[in-house]
């Protein structure tokens, strides 16, 4: 039996605090042609582990440097420290001092959130992926270093802890082994919110040490800022995607249907993730299709940011988030349009709805909705012909947590789905109890070196046994399955696990959006809409 | 020693009530945060599967529904059922719940104790005879919830205490504190238990010693009794450098931060402290934020190219997770 890691062993001295087996981990659904064979996650090269901070798991989500010299370490430490204390100021994080110092101050650390964390328990309850843990060691840090507590005081209230660059590297790359899915704080009867702590870690290492995923960071929010979307389009390749979207909408209904660009005084801007663009294009041709059905009145925008709706920092800067959501909105007031309608991207709605909703003020603040219950009103009251027989295959729905627990949006999609898939069912737990895909809060777009296959085998294993379990009784792969994951990110994630496990050839699951479902159903297309292929 | 006890008493009432309004103050004069809410909220009563107006088609031209009442009608419900508890860790729950009982209720025990006296300093009769029917129910409430505090409370600390010891994952994040705390209770708890069995079956030495307090002549009490009492004073001294007002703060995480989905409306009182939360200074020190600022300066300015981003790892990176199946663009 494994001795049980400790709090204070973050700061320990040692290659590696855990080292996870196959053996481990949570089980997948024993399935009878299941070939699976668990490999371990890849370990790092010599270099790898000399340059950065992997000590944690032996996986490397940032790339921290670690420090060459005991110089180098002092400044690290202090400049934790005084992160740390803006990150209790009222100037500097008047965002979301409130909610953080409950969370510091109340916890009564009766454990009973580890039992719903995901990671926790496809890991084979890994003592560093418990919620608690790192929100234990940034109070034992608060304790002892800031509130500088005396000896007696300090061993009373259990603060052994020591800080030091490991504590600090540690602590850091903990704070991207949790999707921020916010199941633990669903249950605390305190109102306790580790997901939240492990959101302000990852803010003290940006805001204050410049520390963050260069996918999150400079390819995503920098770029988006400065290129015009995380993906790195600008508004000349926008031009050419939506030039090859129309052809593609034309090739595959025999539709003339326009994409409008920078339409002044529409009633929507609508705001696409990006990602969409390049990887499934399908999903706002979609949109497209649907909109012109139901003649409304739309617009894309090609200003820089106003092509992207993704918002990566909600994850990691409240700076950039702001940054991002205004720069949203200034595109939005600029084109005189009604309202912005979000699309398939979770994210993106709590960004734009809810976390920057107390951002954007004055002339900023312009209606922000999101596109499903639209989609709702036009398949639920018949404004659009469709034939559910044209779905007839088994359809399961992926709730994106930023979606359904942070947004509150659970009901519309459900009421479309049934409407049009007579093969739909449930995953369990679903809605506001959902299970995150295990690319949350950014994890989905982050591969670099050993980081993409603890995606696939730990964060997202609970998503994939649940797709499995859904699809039980219909594992043939000649009976194509559909995972209806309204969210790009989701949709990547969703994308790798399905791929890292063989999905479609053993099993025939294919994801998709919910758009491409309703286009699919509709009437007066010839052909169906989505194409049985991996993608 | 009764002079002693009534200054205890006093002190300790208003050190308590002192640094507990203290802690509340700091809080609800914490800045106006980001919505951080977390469905289901608890007023969207046509919604109870997690839903939110964002569900509504043009929801800004919709009445939204709001309310507190039925949030603090449940918060307070649930501090007498502990439901999260009773469903994930029936063993936990089983000597939690005692434990506070056994809070809640000596506080309603004490609060009867002086309506009690105060009954009796106005010549009131309070005893099972009384002509009086609030004579009779405040000796009977004083006797009933002295009662099931006392059991409830010494059960549970012995319970908590053992429980934490033997569950090994609470035993890993317990502090020297969470012992203490189970200690000190117990000796609350069992004092009272043991005058009450033993020294005062009808508890009307409490009463008559709140008498002594309220009309500030000291009245002496059994051994047993003034222990219990002197030990209760130190307890409510030392609360407050507990986290015991999660009683309270725990409405607050709740209504100002869980179930807070009030969106910023043009020209509301929360469009304004927003406003005045833009108008702080920002020292945070990363390349990409200019310190010195204000927040509404330095979100509205765009990052210059030539800034020295936030360190990532350089040569590993793979390439964002989108592009893995990238598609011709046109």
């Amino acid at each position: 039996m494994k001795k049980r890691l400790r709090v204070r062993d973050i700061g320990k001295r040692s290659d590696q605090l855990v080292e996870i087996t196959p053996e481990d981990l949570l089980p997948l659904p024993d399935l009878s042609n299941q070939s699976d064979r668990e490999t371990p996650i890849p370990q790092l090269t010599e270099d790898q582990k000399r340059q950065y901070e992997a000590s944690l798991d032996g996986v490397v989500a940032i790339g921290i440097q670690k420090p060459k010299n005991e110089k180098e370490e002092e400044e690290f430490v202090e400049k934790f420290l005084s992160g740390l204390k803006k990150l209790l100021s009222k100037d500097d994080n008047w965002t979301f001092l409130q909610p953080l110092m409950h969370s510091l101050e109340y916890c009564a650390r009766c454990q009973i959130c580890n039992e719903v964390c995901p990671i926790y328990l496809a890991s084979g309850k890994q003592e560093i992926y418990r919620p608690t843990f790192r929100s234990e060691v940034l109070r034992r840090i608060v304790r002892k270093y800031l509130k500088k507590q005396g000896k007696f005081r300090s061993k009373f209230t259990g603060n052994d802890i020591e800080l030091n660059s490991r504590t600090i590297g540690r602590l850091a790359e903990l704070a991207y082994r949790c999707t921020l899915c916010r199941r633990c704080a669903q249950v605390c009867p305190m109102g306790v919110d580790n997901g939240l702590i492990s959101h302000e870690i990852r803010k003290l290492f940006s805001q204050e040490l410049g520390i963050a995923p260069k996918e999150l960071h400079e390819l995503g929010t920098v770029q988006q800022l400065e290129v015009g979307s995380s993906t790195g389009i600008t508004p000349k390749a926008l031009e050419n995607i939506i030039d090859f979207m129309q052809e593609e909408i034309q090739e595959k209904t025999g539709r003339e249907i326009e994409i409008p660009v920078d339409r002044e005084r529409a009633d929507i801007l609508f705001l696409q993730n990006a990602g969409e663009f390049i990887s499934w294009p399908e999903n706002t041709e979609a949109f497209a299709i649907i909109f012109d059905t139901l003649g409304i009145n739309w617009t894309l925008s090609s200003e820089l940011v106003g092509y992207d709706a993704v918002n990566y920092g909600v994850w990691y800067d409240d700076v950039q988030l702001a940054r991002i959501a205004i720069r949203q909105a200034e595109v939005a007031r600029k084109l005189k349009v009604k309202r912005i309608s979000v699309g398939e991207c979770g994210h993106a709605h709590k960004a734009l709805l809810v976390v920057a909703d107390r951002v954007l003020t004055g002339d900023l603040n312009i209606p922000r909705e999101s596109a499903i219950p639209i989609l709702e009103d036009a398949v639920c009251h018949g404004k659009i012909r469709l034939d559910p027989r044209r779905n007839d295959f088994p359809v399961t729905l992926h709730d994106p947590c930023n979606l359904v627990r942070m947004s509150g949006i659970v009901e519309p999609q459900r009421r479309i789905l049934r409407k049009i898939c007579p093969q739909f069912r449930e995953m369990e737990p679903h809605g506001v109890e959902n299970y995150c895909c295990g690319g949350g809060s950014g994890l989905a777009i982050m591969s670099s070196m050993n980081f993409q296959a603890w995606k696939e085998t730990i964060s997202g294993r609970m998503k994939l046994k649940q797709i499995l379990e859904a699809f039980q009784d219909v594992l043939d792969p000649a009976t194509h399955k559909y995972v209806c994951a309204p969210c790009s990110n989701c949709k990547g994630q969703i994308r790798d696990l399905l791929n890292s496990h063989g999905a479609w050839d053993k099993y025939g699951i294919l994801y998709g959006g919910l758009v491409e479902l309703i286009v699919n159903a509709m009437v007066d297309l010839e052909k169906p809409f989505i194409e049985w292929e991996w993608r | 020693m009764s002079s002693i006890l009534t200054i205890m008493t006093y002190f300790s009432y208003i050190f308590i009530v002192t640094l507990y309004a203290v802690k509340v103050v700091r809080i609800a004069r914490m800045p106006v945060h980001l919505r951080w809410e977390l469905y289901p909220v608890l007023h969207e009563t046509e919604r109870k599967y997690g839903g939110s107006y964002y569900e509504d088609l043009e929801w800004w031209k919709r009445n939204r529904q709001k309310g507190r009442v039925r949030g603090i009608l449940f918060l307070l419900k649930d501090n007498f059922s502990m439901g999260e508890y009773f469903h994930r860790n029936r063993a936990y729950w089983l000597v939690l719940l005692p434990w506070h009982i056994g809070f809640i209720f000596i506080i309603v025990f004490h609060v009867f104790c002086f309506f009690g006296a105060l009954a009796m300093v106005l010549g009131l009769a309070v005893s099972p005879e009384s002509s009086s029917a609030l004579g009779r129910f405040l000796y009977f409430s004083v006797l009933v919830t002295g009662g099931i505090s006392f059991i409830t409370g010494t059960f549970g600390s012995v319970g908590m205490a053992i429980k934490r010891l033997s569950d090994e994952e609470l035993r890993t994040y317990a502090s020297p504190q969470n012992y203490f705390n189970y200690l000190f209770t117990l000796v609350i708890f069992l004092s009272g238990l043991y005058a009450w069995y033993f020294v005062d079956p009808t508890l009307s030495e409490y009463r008559q010693f709140w008498r002594g307090l309220i009309t500030l002549k000291p009245m002496s009490v059994e051994t047993a009794a003034a222990f219990h009492i002197l030990a209760f004073a130190l307890f409510l001294i030392y609360l407050p450098f507990t986290r015991s007002i999660h009683y309270i703060t725990k409405f607050f995480a709740y209504l100002w931060i869980r179930w807070d989905d009030r969106p910023n409306v043009p020209g509301s009182k929360i469009e304004r402290m927003v406003e005045k939360c833009l108008n702080q200074p920002v020292s945070w020190s990363a390349p990409h934020i200019q310190s010195g600022n204000k927040w509404a300066e330095v979100v509205s300015k765009m990052p210059t190219a030539n800034q020295k981003e936030p360190k990532g790892n350089e040569e590993e990176i793979k390439g964002k997770g989108y592009r893995q199946t990238e598609r011709p663009t046109g």
